[in-house]
């Protein structure tokens, strides 16, 4: 009984071991090629997210290590042998009221952290589209996906989409640094799910909807964009590249795909000209 | 809590019956209540209802359509009770009448899916089309399936009453839980039709 | 004239064991449905976490011959398959049949002190309706174009002939509908059962936890499977008679495909609970018998799963927060999720509380509830990160959401079944399982699970998308390859270790030790009858005077010389007043 017991103390020592492992190699800071955690955050508003994560993080990982230790402690003190059971429906009013109360602590304290924060950044960022579309700056980009690629279209010098200066793109998107970027997300056949893991944001592209995002990027350099939702055999293959570039540099691109697309313009190629006009503004 | 009313046997065994059709019917009620999310969902997202081009449904037929199956329910109700009485011929009777009822509204059914489709609307003209047809035709499988429960209440009325077994026996004022069940079920595909009729064909 | 009355048993082999009525003979025909299946729906499992870990290599052994056209490889049709049937399968057609279908039938009659169920003839039918679902599922494996592809979500328009022409995909659609409506079979006769068929005495304050949490379970299923029907019916129209419920988009259709989503989580999210409330249930259960302690706050544990109940039925849009919802609906809904913590947290600091100054005996079916704990408290936990749209912004459609789902809805169901196979395995088969195999089967699983589900987790956290056939091709990936590496490997020992449970439970159910009637020392009115039980379970119904949990009590111990209580045991009067208040 003993060596067995011993075993098992063993085994479930290991089995607390390698959860808390994994949360602390989940939490670790990124180091790239290596390491395991987030993404490079490259947004404006990412921290947000990170922050929100972390902080949770910290909470789940403190419940779980105290009801690990709970529960093992119990297993230790109480286990059968040691004394006989405490006869007690734990129904008294004091029991209750500690059960409930200590629930209620921890849902205010947890719950009411992420309530908060995530109402504070969904309605001063993700979601505050009215501040993106007011910076006179702002990039607008249409985003046509297919199986399996990502269309993006520029309304171009003119502003307007459909155009003869439209910038069409595929898998390409580049966008300048510090500058607000709104897309407009399409879908011509199945549901995908626009995805950029270092701006930490994600949205559908549903077929008959028009869905929009916004982010803006902080640090110059290429990042995936990936499809989160299934679409299909090749999903895996749905990517992309956003590029985030200097202003200068962006302008200048600009305006030679611009001209380059008015140059290949044609009236009668009416697949090309899939776009819409912008919804909101 | 804890107190049993002490109900007769046959009582009980009647409320077990009907507590179950009931928690059936509740169940079979939310796959009612799914599709009327569809139709209110799509309907909500639509500027216009019908959607521009596509015709509006006829009310007139719907209506009768509507009171026929109405006056079926009152027969079958009618049917439980002289049943429950020993009224066994009158029974069978008003049995058949339902059934005549039931099977009339199919054929009205059938003659507004005609009009409908004479009028443009098809299968596939997007949610309004396919709600009218599907939905109406669901029920309509329903009513199908109580005419074949109908069908077997009359074959199970035939016959003297004596025995032991009852699962056997012809139904008579000591064997009336199946028959109450069966109304129970008629009434519910009563009541699905009252609010297709409201919602998808008057509003 | 009895409202139950005992037959006569049936004599010939198809009345006895294929058509039988009796709740025990069903129980035990969905549990090798269940475990047939469940099988079946690891080995897929195997199969992709062989992709994730040798992306495009040959399927080393079983590759030639399960995959003969592409050479033993896994290609990126075939894989789609296999996740979308490993979901469905498991979800669907393992853990419904082996929690609800086999436990639910097995313990409701019995620890209510009923004879049967309340219709036996509808819960015969109930089990074959259900396997005519599942050779559905088996047939679309063979059909033209391969089975199902769209994912377990079957999300349209990709669900539709848009997305996966083909017969596969409708039969399985089929499947779906045809099991649910084996399921509201059950239900149906689970909630009358409860409602009617309770014995003297047994208030519903006095029932196990376990047919609470069935009870409640069944409740969900009764209310919300038709939903799934009527999703599963609409999408059946659309794929063969042409309608436009779902189809939209360039492809030429005018309907909505969101509808389908709406109509989906109103069903999926109380499906999580369906799963779970009956693993809730058997811990709480668990717990206090092997801890020889009553329950903790009984009644806490009671409100706490109708709390959940009702609100599993009002959180669905979390699922949907990034689908393009109204910003004020989307955080209503998350609001309602944060807010399902609580009655969580009640049940958690109750199981503590009940093994806390217990005398805690350790056999397998304890182990296995512990480990669900363990693991519900890793799934439960990264719940809230999900249920807040922010943060769910970045993790949506990640591995992060399916290590969480794995651990909740697979790893504790699933441990809580084996619990519950444990625990009953006496009653249930007359004999006693290997108790050092049990151990063996639980110490693999749980180091196992922790890690196959961890390490979804993991990768989820580093941004990995769910459902790629090859994760590496994109760059912010590339350094998860080592990882998933050795987390196919732990996958492969999780699936190896079970071997030890066949083989456990088929040579225990040949040739295991006799069982006694009571191995376990417990109260509850099950273990009152023979093992197995006689095929009308009770010659006579009992009649019920206490709760489930009566462990320990001084006076008890000093008069009968042992810790526990039946439910249905007289004492003399002055210990009876003890007991009457401590309810």
């Amino acid at each position: 009984m003993t060596a067995n017991w011993r075993i098992q103390s063993a085994m479930s020592l290991a089995a607390g071991v390698t959860a808390t492992l994994l949360g602390s190699v989940a939490w670790a800071a990124p180091i790239p090629e290596t390491g395991y955690g987030l993404p490079l955050d490259a947004s404006l508003d990412g921290h947000r997210i990170d922050w929100l994560i972390k902080v949770t993080m910290g909470f789940v990982v403190i419940l779980f290590v105290i009801m690990c230790i709970w529960m093992a402690a119990a297993i230790i003190k109480h286990r059968d042998g040691k004394h006989t059971a405490e006869y007690d429906h734990g129904n008294a009013r004091h029991q209750i009221r500690f059960a409930a109360g200590l629930s209620a602590l921890i849902f205010f304290v947890v719950d009411g952290n992420l309530w908060a924060n995530a109402s504070i950044d969904l309605n001063t960022a993700f979601w505050n589209f009215s501040g993106a579309e007011a910076k006179p700056d702002a990039v607008r980009i249409e985003i046509n996906s297919h199986q399996w690629a990502w269309d993006a279209r520029y309304g171009g010098p003119d502003g307007k989409f459909n155009t003869k200066d439209d910038v069409v793109t595929l898998n390409d998107i580049r966008v300048p640094v510090d500058t607000p970027i709104i897309l407009e997300l399409a879908s011509a056949d199945v549901i995908h799910s626009f995805y950029l893991p270092n701006m930490r944001i994600k949205q559908d592209a549903m077929p008959g909807m028009i869905n929009r995002m916004w982010f803006q990027a902080t640090k110059v350099g290429e990042y995936d964009i990936a499809c989160a939702q299934h679409c299909g055999t090749n999903h895996y293959k749905m990517k992309g590249t956003l590029t985030v570039m200097s202003k200068q540099d962006y302008a200048k691109w600009a305006a030679e795909a611009s001209a380059n697309g008015a140059r290949v313009y044609s009236e009668e190629d009416t697949g090309a000209h899939w776009g819409w006009d912008w919804k909101l503004n | 809590m804890g107190t049993v009313v002490e109900l007769h046997p046959r009582a009980r065994e009647e409320f077990t019956s009907s507590l179950g059709m009931i928690v059936f019917l509740a169940s079979w009620a939310m796959m009612f209540a799914a599709l009327f999310f569809v139709y209110g969902f799509a309907r909500s997202k639509s500027l216009s209802w019908p959607p521009p081009g596509a015709p509006s449904l006829p009310v007139a037929l719907p209506a009768l359509n509507t009171a026929v199956l109405l006056a079926s329910s009152a027969t079958f109700a009618r049917g439980l009770r002289e049943l429950r009485r020993g009224h066994r011929s009158a029974f069978t009777a008003m049995v058949s009448v339902t059934f005549g009822l039931g099977a009339v509204f199919l054929g009205l059914q059938l003659l507004v899916f005609r009009q409908v489709a004479a009028s443009g609307l098809s299968l596939g003209d997007g949610i309004y089309g396919a709600v009218f047809y599907a939905f109406t035709a669901f029920h309509g499988l329903h009513v199908a399936v109580g005419l074949a429960i109908l069908l077997w209440v009359l074959f199970r009325s035939r016959g003297a009453a004596h025995g032991t077994d009852r699962g056997s026996l012809p139904f008579s004022e000591h064997n009336t839980i199946a028959v109450r069940v069966c109304t129970m079920y008629w009434h519910f595909v009563d009541a699905v039709w009252v609010l297709m009729f409201f919602t998808i064909y008057v509003l | 004239m009895d409202l139950q009355p005992i037959h006569a048993p049936p004599t010939s082999f198809f009345w006895k064991y294929i058509l039988s009525t009796d709740h025990k003979v069903i129980a035990k025909q969905f549990i090798w449905a269940g475990l047939l299946f469940l099988a079946f729906g690891g080995m897929l499992a195997m199969a992709i976490r062989w992709q994730w870990a040798y992306p495009g290599a040959e399927v080393p052994a079983v590759g030639k011959l399960l995959f003969p056209r592409s050479g033993g490889v896994i290609t990126p049709g075939t894989y789609q398959s296999i996740f979308t049937m490993h979901g469905l399968i498991m979800i669907f057609f393992a853990i419904t049949p082996l929690m609800i279908g086999a436990f639910g039938n097995y313990c409701i009659p019995l620890m209510i002190g009923a004879r049967d169920m309340a219709f036996p003839w509808l819960n015969a039918m109930s089990f074959w309706t259900f396997v005519v679902s599942q050779l559905l599922i088996l047939a679309s494996f063979g059909v033209q174009l391969g089975t199902a592809a769209a994912g377990w979500t079957t999300y349209p328009p990709l669900s539709t002939n848009v997305g996966t022409p083909g017969m596969g995909q409708t039969l399985v659609v089929m499947a779906i509908f045809v099991t649910g409506m084996a399921t509201i079979m059950g239900s149906v006769n689970y909630v009358t059962t409860v409602i009617r068929f309770r014995a003297p005495g047994m208030t519903y304050m006095r029932m196990p936890l376990t047919v609470w949490g069935l009870w409640l379970t069944a409740i969900l299923n009764v209310l919300f499977v038709p939903v799934l029907g009527s999703a599963a019916l609409l999408l059946t129209l659309d794929r063969t008679f042409g309608t436009q419920f779902f189809i939209a988009g360039a492809a030429g259709g005018k309907g909505d495909p969101i509808l389908f989503q709406h109509l989906f989580w109103i069903f999926g999210h109380p499906e999580v609970y369906i799963l779970i409330l009956p693993a809730w249930g058997i811990v709480s259960d668990m717990l206090s018998f092997f801890a020889r302690k009553p329950a903790y706050w009984y009644k806490g544990s009671v409100y706490a799963m109708c709390a959940v109940t009702v609100l599993s039925a009002v959180v669905y849009g979390h699922h949907m927060f990034i689908t393009g919802m109204n910003p004020l609906l989307g955080q209503g809904f998350m609001l309602l999720t944060l807010i399902i913590s609580v009655p969580a947290e009640v049940l958690f600091l109750n199981w503590l509380h009940t093994i806390w100054k217990g005398s805690i005996k350790l056999p397998s079916p304890m182990l296995f509830a512990l480990g669900v704990v363990f693991v519900f408290g890793l799934g439960g936990l990264t719940g809230i990160f999900l249920g807040t749209i922010s943060t769910d912004l970045y993790l949506h459609d990640t591995m992060f959401v399916v290590g969480h789902f794995h651990f909740t809805m697979a790893a504790a169901s699933f441990l809580a079944s084996f619990s519950a196979l444990y625990f009953w395995f006496p009653k249930m088969f007359g004999r006693t399982m290997n108790e050092s195999l049990a151990k063996l089967h639980f110490w693999g699983s749980i180091i196992g699970i922790t890690l196959v589900f961890g390490g979804q987790m993991v990768v989820g956290y580093s941004g990995q998308q769910r459902r790629l056939y090859d994760p590496y091709q994109y760059t912010f990936l590339s350094h998860l390859h080592g990882l998933n590496k050795a987390t196919s490997f732990a996958a492969f020992a999780l699936g190896l270790i079970q071997l030890v449970f066949v083989v456990n439970f088929i040579q225990s159910i040949l040739m295991g030790k006799k069982a006694e009637k009571n191995p376990w020392k417990i109260g509850t009115l099950e273990w009152e009858t023979d093992s197995p039980p006689a095929y009308h379970n009770f010659d006579v119904i009992p009649t019920v005077i206490r709760g489930p949990h009566e462990y320990s009590n001084p006076e008890v111990t000093k008069l009968l010389g042992r810790d526990w209580l039946s439910q249905t045991e007289v004492l003399p009067e002055a210990i009876e007043k003890d007991a009457e208040a401590a309810e």
